[in-house]
């Protein structure tokens, strides 16, 4: 009930973006609820990052509407960022500059980045912030980028794979840098190709298919209901003899 | 041979574009000749006499003509002698891409572990690019052909072969010379390094007709050897010898370019230089410069600004010095004296710099309006503006910001090269406007900002294909002030030229009507780009 009346971190109705072909987002009714970690699944070219990059305004819906606390990401896209941090799949080139230009780049293009944030994240990953963007691995640039998306303390974080190119130590530290967010009141919507990681993260999982949702659920129902993994669930999406034919389960 | 087929595929922009460019500018000198040169010898002689006064004044660019009666010598020298220059920065922008572009990329890498050899990988580029070049060239001479066709007259295939052969050589050579010094340096500084030495080899084959100390050493430049062809001209023929050695300079080059790039690792230059000791650093840049609109920009391009002010002041006070030995020797006879002073209107020096040096400029100022329209461009393809965008600005915050930066990049560069030419002039006691000259200097900001926001509105609308529009745009408008009033094209048809609308500062001082066309077309452009950006897809 508390739910219900609480403004949804992200609401989507019948959002869609039609690339043609029957590529796109076909739809889209979503609803994530305030302090939730919501992991995104599905494999490439069903419509993750399209739905990523309509929440953050960058690409135009066909149809439907997409809202962020409230807000219509189209028409509001600035305010919407405001509440924002981002962290997209591929990390632009920065090329000669250093880590520290690039944080106080983006920075202050939000009036300032809080240095005592930005210090603490930086040495939590061990990202050396006195270097160049192209000598940077790209687990150092998927760094930079948690830490771009992280540095303000924003009320949601919108993460596109942000596990990708990180070895396990510092996905561990993510994990926790993640949890820590929702626990100081931060929604986060987080896309993943990897179910153990949304498992471990997540609270609810929805899971698209040829750019439409085909399941909702929460992570601890599934578990108290005693249904199959969410490995189990998200094959039985996806038969690879038969994807496109398949019938959807009710 | 599949490696061959890829850098024919990479280039195949460039083979199309330039191709295009190359047919179109042969095409319409031809055309122009006839027009204006007439179809009788009597005034085709009198044609010849006129244009060999104005090749005069511009041997600092170009090579003195031959037979500028006949098409051949008209187009062998306005059409294959701007050729050149193009040939040359398509080759620079190219070899440099091939050498560290694609690397950067991870393009190489992923060729290189299909078991593909690095010599292969770099033969296969230089193939591409020669045949790229030589189709090109061809391209030109087909031009010409059709050109000449349309009045009833045709030109020797010898001819066309052999001029087409040696820009293509020329075009081979500059890749060659590229694609070493690329892989001799860092790649942040390839394209800067590979075009400095590019310049300078084009600057000493071309001021040694001024500055006679620089005859000597001209036989390193592959631009002497192809002025040593001129197969197009009554009289000319096509030197093989010339061409051998550019073709020479293209193996070398090439080959050294190979034994570096086996050499060196990839993603670094052959000689590392030790990097000093840094301890690792967790704050972010205490500077307060990026949380200024606009100054973060000119921060951020520091450098790259500080060259090329740096890059126009020298070229500018090399002007000064060209401007004074021209004109000196010609006014120590009373006649010519006299005639030149009536001409200048009194301002003699005021008005031949401003003819050599702001008719330069105003290439250098849009060729850095493009260099920022290609940055622009890049941010949009390799993710950068996604990145801007996802924090809290508005989409068009973003294009008068980028506008601002270049408007205000312009103005640095402009004031310093201002600076440095009226010094020039004042040690060199000429006797120059000093109002003038600023006037001048400062108007090559609005020129800048009209390609600036032509580049916008292509940046908005097709980010991928904005730098080559914009390039063709730019070079139609240079032509469209060249040909139209030889032609006598109505003057709202040549208002279209942004060159036209700077007009000649320095001898009749600002077109004011010019410099409200340009306000009015920088504002038009800025606004249908920001209107465009609120539309489009970013990062689609």
């Amino acid at each position: 009930m508390l739910r219900e009346m609480a403004v949804s971190a992200i609401r989507t109705s019948k959002l869609s973006k039609d690339y043609g072909l029957g590529r796109g987002l076909f739809d889209l009714d979503l609803q994530v609820a305030p302090r939730e970690v919501f992991g995104y699944l599905g494999p490439n070219g069903s419509g993750k990052t399209t739905t990523i990059r309509l929440l953050m305004g960058m690409i135009k819906p066909t149809a439907g509407g997409a809202y962020v606390f409230g807000l219509d990401c189209n028409r509001d896209y600035v305010e919407v960022k405001r509440k924002v941090g981002y962290l997209p799949g591929d990390m632009p080139q920065f090329g000669s500059l250093r880590g520290k230009e690039i944080v106080a780049y983006l920075g202050g293009m939000r009036g300032g980045a809080d240095p005592g944030n930005v210090r603490a994240i930086a040495e939590r990953f061990d990202l050396d912030l006195n270097r160049h963007f192209r000598e940077y691995s790209s687990g150092n640039k998927r760094k930079l980028g948690i830490l771009l998306a992280f540095m303000h303390r924003p009320d949601l974080l919108i993460l596109d794979e942000p596990t990708n190119g990180l070895d396990p130590l510092n996905q561990q530290e993510f994990y926790e840098l993640l949890h820590e967010a929702r626990d100081g009141g931060a929604t986060v919507f987080l896309s993943s190709h990897v179910l153990s990681e949304v498992e471990h993260v997540c609270d609810t999982v929805g899971i698209l298919r040829a750019g439409k949702l085909v399941r909702v659920a929460r992570l601890d129902e599934l578990r108290a209901a005693g249904e199959t993994s969410l490995e189990e669930i998200f094959l039985s999406y996806y038969s690879e003899t038969d994807q496109s034919q398949k019938a959807l389960p009710e | 041979m599949t490696a061959i087929r890829l850098g024919l595929r990479l280039g195949r922009w460039g083979l199309l574009g330039f191709s295009v460019l190359a047919f179109v500018s042969s095409l319409i000198q031809a055309v122009g000749f006839y027009q204006i040169a007439g179809h009788t010898a009597a005034s085709r002689a009198a044609f010849a006499q006129s244009m060999s006064q104005v090749a005069s004044q511009l041997t600092f660019i170009l090579a003195p003509p031959s037979g500028l009666d006949t098409v051949g010598g008209y187009v062998e020298w306005r059409s294959f002698g701007g050729l050149a220059i193009v040939f040359a920065i398509w080759a620079l922008v190219s070899g440099s891409g091939a050498a560290r572009g694609d690397e950067e990329h991870g393009l190489v890498e992923a060729v290189l572990a299909t078991g593909v050899t690095r010599s292969r990988w770099l033969a296969s580029r230089v193939i591409g690019f020669a045949v790229a070049s030589f189709v090109a060239a061809v391209a030109s001479g087909l031009g010409l052909v059709a050109g000449a066709a349309g009045a009833g007259e045709s030109v020797a295939f010898g001819s066309i072969l052999g001029i087409s052969v040696a820009l293509a050589a020329l075009g081979l050579s500059c890749y060659s010379v590229t694609l070493l010094i690329a892989n001799l340096t860092a790649a942040r500084v390839a394209t800067a390094a590979a075009g400095a030495v590019l310049l300078a080899l084009f600057l000493v084959n071309r001021l040694s007709q001024t500055f006679t100390w620089l005859v000597p050493w001209r036989w390193i430049s592959p631009f002497h050897y192809y002025e040593l062809n001129q197969p197009l001209a009554p009289g000319g023929a096509f030197d093989a010898r010339a061409t051998l050695t550019m073709i020479g300079i293209a193996m070398v080059g090439a080959a050294v370019a190979g034994v570096v790039f086996e050499w060196r690792d990839l993603g670094a230059p052959l000689v590392r230089w030790p990097s000093r000791h840094r301890s690792p650093s967790y704050e972010p840049s205490h500077s307060p410069l990026w949380r200024i609109p606009v100054a973060r920009g000119l921060y951020e391009r520091a450098a790259g600004l500080a060259t090329w002010a740096a890059g126009v002041a020298a070229i500018g006070v090399l002007f000064v010095y060209l401007t004074k030995t021209v004109l000196q020797p010609l006014l120590s006879i009373p006649n010519i004296a006299h005639f030149l002073g009536a001409f200048a209107g009194g301002q003699l020096y005021t008005t031949f710099l401003g003819y050599f040096w702001l008719t330069f400029a105003q290439l250098l100022f849009a060729a850095f309006a493009i260099a920022q329209v290609a940055r622009w461009s890049a941010e949009d393809s390799d993710g950068r503006l996604e990145l801007i965008l996802s924090n809290p600005r508005s989409r068009a915050s973003v294009v008068v910001e980028r506008a601002a930066v270049l408007a205000l990049g312009a103005a640095v560069v402009a004031a310093v090269s201002g600076v440095a030419v009226a010094l020039a002039t004042h040690y060199e006691a000429m006797e120059v406007s000093g109002e003038r000259l600023a006037e001048g200097t400062l108007l090559l900001v609005p020129f800048a900002l009209v390609f600036a926001a032509a580049g916008a509105v292509l940046a908005a609308w097709k980010p991928r294909a904005a730098v080559g529009l914009l390039g063709g745009l730019a070079f139609a408008s240079y032509l469209l002030d060249e040909l139209g009033p030889l032609l006598k094209w109505p003057t709202w048809v040549q208002d279209f030229s942004a060159f036209k609308l700077y007009g000649t500062p320095l001898a009749t001082g600002i077109d004011r009507g010019g410099l409200a066309i340009m306000v009015a077309i920088i504002l038009v452009g800025f606004t249908a780009s920001i209107l465009l950006m609120e539309r489009r897809d970013v990062g689609a």
